[in-house]
């Protein structure tokens, strides 16, 4: 059986929180879900629960990635730039630009 | 055969597209599933054309921890859902695993 | 590997980039949401003639 590949991307702060419980959703689902958090927008801390989803995602071969140095250190966020991000988008059999971009 | 087609819907503003697509497709004989969720689930209960959309399409559900994230009841069920549609993020899993085709708007 | 993307407002330029490295090299096709009214009978069948449809912001 070949797995589901996801990778949300998120660009707007409600977005993100959202965007994050539904990858975990998926992984649970027994697919290979991924976030990232592009350039916009500047995310808030993550709260108990938050950190927990990201903790339950990782434990589940997912992971959330940010394309800014500043949301990776505020919440644990594996960085990755927007080259690295379209080479990963190559390889999922799902690609999901969540949400909106905030104007 | 027509393929069949699953939508998952995070913006609010493309209500407009979830039909005409639901509609184009629903024309062609493909079986249609649509999932709402976060700020989408606004749709179910502010787009006068939501009760038609679960007329035409085959499944139409919404996750009811973003309804009441957005401020809704979970008691106050949109019109054209029952209670079993105010579904939870497992409606996405089956669409990504049981459709052939994916859109996401 | 047949990608269609499809565009609901008009791409900026991190959308540009990702749009070209994830269809580099293969065969791919583009819709535009954002007109007034968009032929959605035509989307479906590209959509249905697609291995991946990726609807961008």
């Amino acid at each position: 059986m070949e797995y589901k590949k996801v990778c949300l991307m998120y660009r707007d702060q409600s977005c993100t929180v959202d965007g994050i419980r539904s990858a975990l959703g998926l992984a649970v689902e027994n697919m290979y879900a991924y976030g990232v958090v592009m350039d916009e927008p500047k995310m808030e801390k993550f709260n108990e629960l938050q950190a927990e989803s990201l903790e339950m995602l990782r434990d589940m071969e997912g992971d959330v990635f940010a394309t800014t140095k500043e949301n990776c250190e505020l919440n644990d966020l594996e960085p990755i730039t927007i080259e690295e991000l379209g080479e990963k988008l190559r390889d999922m059999t799902h690609i999901i630009p969540y949400g909106i971009i905030k104007a | 055969m027509s393929k069949s087609l699953g939508i998952f819907v995070t913006n609010p503003d493309q209500f407009k597209h979830v039909m005409g697509i639901t509609k184009a497709a629903k024309a062609k004989g493909s079986n249609v599933k649509v999932f709402f969720s976060w700020d989408a689930t606004h749709n179910a209960k502010k787009e006068a054309g939501f009760p038609e959309l679960c007329k035409i399409a085959d499944d139409v559900s919404i996750c009811v921890d973003s309804y009441k994230n957005m401020g809704y009841d979970i008691d106050d069920i949109p019109e054209g859902l029952e209670t079993k549609k105010m579904a939870t993020q497992a409606q996405h899993g089956i669409i990504i695993e049981d459709f052939d085709c994916y859109l996401s708007l | 590997m047949k990608i269609l993307n499809v565009y609901r407002s008009a791409p900026d330029d991190t959308t540009k980039k990702l749009v070209e490295i994830v269809s580099r090299d293969r065969d791919a096709d583009s819709f535009d949401l954002n007109v007034e009214s968009p032929d959605y009978e035509s989307l479906v069948d590209k959509i249905f003639d697609a291995d991946q449809t990726i609807c961008w912001w």
